[in-house]
C-alpha cells in the first residue's frame, strides 16, 4: 500500500467512524473502500479494523465471505459470464470457455495487458434474453461468441 | 405531428436492444420516446409500441429500419393478437408495459397507491385480518402465511420494528422481483408501507442483490420521489426507507443470513427460533418478505381479500408469476392463477423448444429445485402439488434444457454452486457439497465407479436430513433427480471395472 493510498484510505475511513454506542457496519465500509480503490488491499485491514474499533478477524471475516469483495486489483474491465441455469441451458459455459481461450486468461484471471478480468456470475435476472454477459455495469443479452467479440471491442 | 413511441427501460429489454433503438432514434424529428416498464414478453424485445385509435400497437423485435413503418402505423399488432400476453390473467403485472416507472403521478393515474390510501382508515388488526382472509402465502419460497408473520410482529412489544424487502432474488432463472423494482418501484414501497402500518414499524430496508444495479438505482430514485411527494409516511409520521446492496452471496437470500448481512457482518444462517418476526434486525421484531409478496399485498388491499381467495387452488391462492427461460421459443414472465400444469404452461406460453432443440428436462424453483423429465410434466403449478412430489415451486423460475444438455456436467455444475455458496455453518452442507462435487467431477472425467453413485446418494440423504437451511437440505435435489431420471447417462460414464 503506497503512502498515497494510505492517505486516501484514512480520509475515506474517517467518514465511516462508528457513532458512539453503535457497532460499525463492516460490509458498508468494505464496499466503500472497494468502490474507491477497485479492491480492498489486505494490508489495509489493520487500519480499517482500528478505525472501526473491531478486530482484524472481524474485518477479514466479512472480507473473505462475500464473493464480490476483492483483495487484488482487477483489470480495467471486468467481464462476467452468467453461469445461472437459464444461461447454462443456452450454452453460456461454452461461451465462457471460448472467451478464456480468446483472451488467454482463465476464470478469475486478468489478461497480461491488464485490460480484462474474467469472472462468472450466477444470474443477472436477464435470463429471458440470455446468454448474458456483463461488462463492468453494462448488461448484454443473447450473446453468442461473435457478439461477445464485438462487445469486447467496444470496451478497449 | 409528433409520434410517441414506447420502449421498455427494463434491463432485459435494454440488453436485447431497446437502448440501441432509443439512442439511434433520439435525434429524429417529431419523435418522442417514452421509456416504460416491461410487459415481460422478453422474446419480443426490443418491442416498440405506439398509440393508435384501437389502442397500443406493438412492433415486436423491432429493428432500426422499422421506424418509417412504425410512424405510418403499418405492420403493428394488437395486444390481443399476441397469445402470450392475451392468455394471461394479470393483476400484479396488469399495468406493466404502460407507465414510466418513476412517475408517481402515472402510477396513481393507473390505479396505484389506492391501497396505501385505503389502509389509512384501517387498524392494524383490520389489515392483518384482510391478509388472513385472502389466504396470501409468501412468494419467496417458503410459502408461509403472510398474516401469521405480521400478527406475531404486531403482537411483539418493542420500541422499534423493521420491515425488510427481500430483494436478493438469488435463484437463477428468476427475474420477477427485478422487473417489479425496475418497473413499478412504488408498488413495492406501497406494500412495505402497508406492512409497516400493520406491525407498527417506522423503518425499512430493501436488501437488493449486487447483481441488480438498475433495480437498486430505480428504487433509490423512487424513495426520493415518494419522500418529495410526502407519501413516505406511516400514520402521518415519516417512514425511513433505505436500499442496501448485497455483495454476491446466494445464501444472503435466506432471511436470517440476510439480516446478519444487513447488520454488516458475514451473511450466515442462524438457528430459528427466534424467528425474525419476534427478534430480527438488531434483535427487534422484523418482517422479511419477498418483493412479489409486498407487491401482491397492494393488490389484495385495493381489490379486496375475496378477489384473491377466489383465484388459484385449494391451498395456493391468487396468481403465480412464472418466469420462463432456457431453451424455449418464448421466454418471459407470465402471471396466471395457481394450478395450471407445467405442460400447459410450456406449451401455451413457452411456444415449444428453441430452434433445433428437443425437450430433455425442466427445472422448477431455482438451483434448489428438482428436475422433471417429459413424463412428469402434468404436475400442477402450486405449492402443495410440488411439496407432495418432493419438489419446490420456489420463486417460480422455470428453466428448460434440451437434448444437447450433458446431465453429468449439469449435475456437477449444480453441486459446484452448492459448494461455492454454502455459508459454512453446518458440516453436512459445507463438506458434503464439496465431496459430492468431487465425486461428480470424477464421474465426469470417466473415472467414477458404481460406488461413487451410491456415495453421492448417501451424501445427498445426509445433507437433506441434517442441514440447517434449505441450501444444504435442497442442494442435492437437482443432482439426485438428474440421476433418478437420467441414470443411464451417469452409469455409461463410469469406469469399466473388472467384476
Ligand atoms: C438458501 C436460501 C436462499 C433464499 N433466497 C431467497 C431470495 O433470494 N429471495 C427471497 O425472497 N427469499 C429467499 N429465501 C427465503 C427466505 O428465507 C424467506 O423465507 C423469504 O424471504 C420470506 O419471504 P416471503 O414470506 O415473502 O416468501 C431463501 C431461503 C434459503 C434457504
Ligand atoms: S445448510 Fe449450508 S447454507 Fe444452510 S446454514 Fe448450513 S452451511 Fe449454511
Ligand atoms: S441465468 Fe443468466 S441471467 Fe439469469
Amino acid at each position: 500500500m503506497t503512502e498515497r493510498v494510505r492517505g486516501a484510505l484514512t480520509v475515506l475511513l474517517s467518514a465511516h467512524r462508528p457513532e458512539p454506542g453503535r457497532r460499525a457496519h463492516i460490509l458498508s465500509v468494505l464496499s466503500a473502500v472497494q468502490e474507491a480503490f477497485g479492491y480492498v488491499p489486505t494490508e489495509a485491514v489493520p487500519l480499517i479494523a482500528g478505525t472501526l474499533a473491531v478486530t482484524e478477524a472481524d474485518v477479514t471475516g466479512v472480507l473473505s465471505y462475500y464473493p464480490d469483495l476483492h483483495t487484488v486489483p482487477r483489470g480495467r474491465h471486468v467481464v462476467r459470464v452468467c453461469l445461472g441455469e437459464a444461461c447454462v441451458a443456452n450454452r453460456s459455459t461454452a461461451l465462457l470457455e471460448s472467451l478464456c481461450h480468446e483472451v488467454g486468461a482463465g476464470l478469475g484471471q486478468t489478461t497480461s495487458d491488464g485490460r480484462l478480468t474474467i469472472e462468472r456470475v450466477y444470474c443477472l435476472g436477464n435470463c429471458a434474453v440470455g446468454p448474458t454477459v456483463m461488462v463492468d455495469e453494462q448488461i448484454y443479452g443473447r450473446v453468442g461468441p461473435e457478439e461477445l467479440h464485438t462487445i469486447l471491442e467496444s470496451h478497449p | 405531428m409528433t409520434t410517441t413511441l414506447y420502449l421498455s427501460n427494463d434491463t432485459s429489454a435494454r440488453a436485447a436492444g431497446a437502448d440501441r433503438l432509443a439512442h439511434a432514434w433520439a435525434g429524429e424529428r417529431d419523435l418522442q420516446m417514452v421509456r416504460t416498464s416491461s410487459r415481460g414478453a422478453f422474446f419480443l424485445e426490443p418491442l416498440v409500441e405506439c398509440d393508435s385509435p384501437a389502442g397500443r400497437l406493438l412492433w415486436p423485435r423491432a429493428t432500426l429500419s422499422d421506424l418509417p413503418r412504425i410512424r405510418a402505423g403499418i405492420g403493428g399488432v394488437q395486444l390481443a393478437d399476441v397469445p402470450f400476453l392475451a392468455q394471461q390473467q394479470r393483476f400484479v403485472f396488469s399495468r406493466f408495459g404502460q407507465t414510466e416507472p418513476l412517475s408517481l403521478t402515472q402510477y396513481r393515474a393507473h390505479g396505484g397507491w389506492q391501497a396505501a390510501d385505503r389502509v389509512a382508515g384501517w387498524s392494524s388488526e383490520r389489515i392483518i385480518q384482510e391478509m388472513k382472509a385472502s389466504g396470501l402465502r409468501g412468494r419467496g419460497g417458503a410459502a408461509f402465511p403472510v398474516w401469521n408473520k405480521w400478527d406475531i410482529a404486531q403482537r411483539t412489544a418493542s420500541d422499534q420494528k423493521y420491515v425488510v424487502a427481500n430483494a436478493d432474488e438469488g435463484d437463477a432463472g428468476t427475474y420477477c422481483d427485478r422487473m417489479i423494482m425496475e418497473g413499478e418501484p412504488f408498488r413495492l414501497i406501497e406494500g412495505m408501507l402497508i406492512c409497516a402500518k400493520a406491525i407498527g414499524a417506522d423503518c425499512g430496508y430493501i436488501y437488493c442483490r449486487w447483481e441488480y444495479p438498475a433495480a437498486a438505482e430505480t428504487m433509490r430514485a423512487a424513495i426520493t420521489e415518494a419522500e418529495r411527494a410526502g407519501v413516505l409516511t406511516v400514520e402521518g409520521r415519516p417512514f425511513r426507507l433505505e436500499v442496501f446492496r448485497g455483495a454476491g452471496s446466494y445464501v444472503c437470500g435466506e432471511e436470517t443470513a440476510l439480516l446478519s448481512s444487513l447488520e454488516g457482518g458475514r451473511g450466515m444462517v442462524k438457528v430459528r427460533p427466534p424467528y425474525p418476526a419476534v427478534a430480527g434486525l438488531y434483535g427487534k421484531p422484523t418482517i422479511v418478505s419477498n418483493v412479489l409478496t409486498f407487491a401482491t399485498v397492494t393488490e389484495i388491499v385495493s381489490r379486496g381479500a375475496a378477489w384473491h381467495l377466489a383465484l388459484g387452488t385449494e391451498r395456493s391462492k391468487g396468481t403465480v408469476a412464472l418466469q420462463l427461460g432456457g431453451r424455449i421459443r418464448q421466454p418471459g414472465l407470465i402471471e396466471i392463477p395457481f394450478g395450471a400444469t407445467l405442460r400447459e404452461v410450456l406449451e401455451r406460453f413457452g411456444g415449444g423448444m428453441a430452434d433445433g432443440g428437443r425437450f430433455k428436462a425442466v427445472q422448477v424453483g431455482g438451483p434448489l429445485g428438482s428436475l422433471f423429465p417429459e413424463s412428469q410434466l402434468d404436475i400442477p403449478l402450486c405449492f402443495d402439488a410440488f411439496n407432495d412430489a418432493g419438489a419446490v415451486l420456489g420463486h417460480g423460475g422455470i428453466v428448460v434444457f434440451d437434448d444437447q444438455t450433458d446431465m453429468v456436467e449439469l449435475a456437477r455444475h449444480y453441486m459446484t454452486f452448492t459448494a461455492e455458496e454454502s455459508c459454512g455453518t453446518c458440516i453436512p452442507c459445507r463438506i458434503g457439497s464439496v465431496r459430492s462435487r468431487e465425486l461428480l467431477e470424477r464421474i465426469e472425467r470417466g473415472q467414477g465407479t458404481p460406488v461413487d453413485l451410491e456415495l453421492l446418494a448417501d451424501l445427498g440423504e445426509t445433507m437433506k436430513a441434517t442441514s440447517l437451511c434449505a441450501h444444504g437440505a435442497r442442494g442435492p435435489y437437482p443432482v439426485l433427480t438428474a440421476i433418478e431420471h437420467f441414470g443411464p447417462e451417469f452409469r455409461s460414464r463410469l469406469r469399466n471395472i473388472d467384476p
